[in-house]
């Protein structure tokens, strides 16, 4: 048995119009929470469901669990779990019998109750699939991702659209996941998500992964652990002029100006005193510790929400 | 575990209150209300008659004889005739035309109107003739089906077609546009990521339809037969086997479409334009004959016209299936091909 849950080489797809994944190089170690993290369009989809064996790539290699797609199809099917971005069931389908029908289909299944209990559906239970709410149904739809007792679980896009308690109680289905040994596979443009769950991530932007790293690993190559902000109130200013004087990078994003550096302490009192000279309308001043957004700004020119 | 499929199928439908009644409720309503409403020999037809208030002798001997016919006679003043004749409710009229009568029909109800304006023409002779000495004998007309099992019964002309007209609306929107619906869903996506075998889903899907096409074309039989009194004449197995075929036939036809549709819109779109040429030309509400006869031989090709023969000749008349096997090979074929096409277009995502 080989260490790496998923092997990618050199995976291609070409759509019509875009180029949806370019030659891209994935490894995933057995045990491991992997994120794919980037805006939308990134590829990240494309990808996941090349994996997950729903769309056929135009190139690359394949290794799942040291299985292959093209001679074992339904084995890998019946040790994966996948929950898709969006997971349409029957609107009249409680929980219990979805988790029923669905389990049915695995020679190997977790019982429906260790599954209600394990997502904290008991109590809709018996209730019709559409009367859930999102953040119930994304929780079923996890729950249906697990209910082969997987060795390999894909979420794509888990907690998108959740209120923030739901994401959290979410987090911990994934924690929880990790803890009983599987290897999971997700995608996210949330930053702090990948943050906190992730073991390792990898950038994607145009098809394409730009960086992996644990998310330590990803902030340290960027060098310059720290930003300063300055917030105004509304629209910043434009930034040019000021930075020519101070001589340092000066980023206005929104009602913010970021400015990078390895030495908040030194730069912050001859900032000041310097905005305050220019008369620059400041409200705040923030010193912050750099996180995978400004990575990703870093790598791609671009905010990860935009 | 397809019978876990099947079953499953069967549940998730029962809840489906509004699919339930227009599968097995609204066939029966309609065979219920146009068997009722042209409960013998179709709607009465209806003269109106312009009559000034002093009715000569001429006018008695003419209504005299218009009592011998099945016209209904509806007499008004000539201001009263005028005043139905402008709000279009009326579709004959006879009126007075110097010493003699004319005829005037709507040509917005041109069907109604020609037929009572032959009826008011036959009393007009009658009543000729008779003033002239002459007494003329009107010959009986017989209503009966082509195997003289029926006389004078619509519903058991229309009940077959409403049978078949189910297959095919079942077929186009209940397989076809689940199908489309699915797929823009998702929900065969999610279906494809499990190791659960296409066919056995497929096949789920096949079985539930054809057992609900069974117990549909049962319950429009019931229906028939309790309230008109309309029973098979032919065999049990021969009406069996046709209703099989036009299942295959028009679910397939549903399958294929739904391969040329990307959204529910489209498919909504598409299926209506094989659906309603079928339903109109194909006889269930009414025969062509009145058709120009290229459309008459145009529309034998279509599945939908030679399959209600099938099912209303041994239905009714107690035809065996050798009287109808060209039709049923046209159908046959319609269903190959369709299976063809749905096979080669269907896609899970």
């Amino acid at each position: 048995m080989s260490a790496l849950a998923l092997k990618v080489r050199g995976l291609h797809k070409q759509y019509p119009n875009v180029l949806a994944v370019e030659s891209l190089d994935l490894d995933v170690p057995r045990g491991e929470v992997f994120g794919l993290l980037g805006p939308n369009w990134a590829g990240k989809t494309t990808t996941l469901e090349i994996i997950e064996g729903l769309t056929l790539p135009d190139g690359g290699v394949i290794e799942i669990l040291d299985l292959d797609w093209r001679h074992q199809g339904k084995e890998i099917r019946s040790r994966i779990g996948v929950q898709l971005q969006s997971t349409s069931l029957f609107n009249k389908i409680t929980p219990r019998e979805a988790l029923d029908l669905y389990g049915s289909y695995y020679p190997k299944r977790r019982s429906t109750g260790e599954l209600l209990d394990l997502v904290q559906l008991n109590e809709k239970a018996d209730a019709y699939h559409i009367t859930l709410s999102g953040g119930q149904q994304q929780r079923l739809a996890i729950a249906l991702a697990l209910v082969n007792d997987p060795e390999l679980v894909f979420l794509d896009e888990p907690t998108t659209g959740l209120d923030p308690q739901a994401r959290r109680s979410l987090w911990d289905v994934i924690r929880h996941m990790k803890s009983e040994g599987r290897t999971v596979i997700l995608t996210t443009h949330y930053m702090e998500e990948a943050e906190t769950l992730c073991d390792r991530l990898a950038i994607m932007d145009h098809g394409r992964i730009l960086t992996t790293g644990t998310p330590m690993e990803l902030i340290q190559q960027l060098g310059l652990p720290s930003i300063v902000e300055f917030t105004f109130d509304g629209e910043a200013p434009d930034p040019t002029v000021f930075a020519q004087k101070l001589g340092q990078t000066v980023e206005g994003r929104g009602d913010l100006w970021e400015i990078p550096t390895q030495d908040p302490k030194g730069l912050l009192p001859c900032l000041m005193e310097f905005a305050e000279m220019e008369q620059v309308p400041y409200q705040q001043v923030h010193v912050r510790r750099a996180t995978l957004e400004d990575v990703f700004l870093h790598r791609t020119g671009r905010s990860l929400r935009e | 575990m397809l019978l876990r499929q099947f079953l499953i199928e069967w549940k998730l439908y029962s809840r489906d209150r509004v699919a339930m009644f227009w599968t097995f409720l609204f066939p029966v309503l309609l065979l219920l209300g146009f068997g009722v409403i042209f409960r013998s020999q179709g709607p009465a037809l209806t003269l109106v008659w312009s009559m000034p208030a002093q009715a000569s002798a001429a006018d008695a001997e003419l209504e005299q004889a218009m009592a011998r016919t099945p016209l209904k006679l509806l007499k008004l003043s000539p201001a009263e005739a005028e005043a139905r004749w402008r709000r279009g409710e009326t579709a004959a009229q006879i009126e007075k035309d110097q010493d003699s009568y004319r005829i005037r029909v709507n040509s917005y109800l041109l069907a109604q109107g020609q037929g009572a304006a032959q009826i008011a023409q036959q009393a007009h002779l009658l009543a000729e003739a008779r003033h002239s000495g002459l007494e003329i004998k009107l010959l009986p007309i017989l209503m009966e089906s082509p195997g003289h099992a029926h006389a004078t019964n619509y519903a058991a002309f229309l009940l077959p077609g409403l049978i078949g007209l189910n297959l095919l609306s079942m077929g186009l929107f209940s397989v076809g546009m689940v199908n489309v619906s699915y797929r823009e869903k998702g929900k065969f996506r999610r279906l494809a990521v499990t190791p659960l075998p296409k066919w056995i889903f497929l096949g789920g899907q096949i079985l539930h339809r054809l057992t609900v096409v069974i117990l549909q074309s049962v319950v429009m039989l019931v229906a028939g037969w309790l309230v008109f009194g309309i029973s098979n004449q032919g065999s049990y197995l021969a009406l069996a086997l046709v209703l099989a075929i036009g299942t295959g036939c028009f679910m397939a036809m549903g399958f294929a479409l739904s391969g040329f549709a990307q959204t529910t819109e489209t498919y909504g779109a598409i299926s209506n334009i094989f659906f309603f040429p079928m339903m109109f030309l194909s006889g269930v509400y009414f025969t062509l004959d009145s058709a120009p006869k290229w459309l008459q031989e145009a529309v034998v090709v279509l599945p939908l016209s030679p399959y209600i023969k099938a099912l209303r000749g041994i239905f009714n008349d107690g035809a065996h299936l050798s009287d109808h096997l060209a039709g049923l090979v046209i159908v046959g074929i319609w269903a190959l091909l369709a299976f063809g096409v749905a096979v080669k277009r269907f896609k899970w995502a």
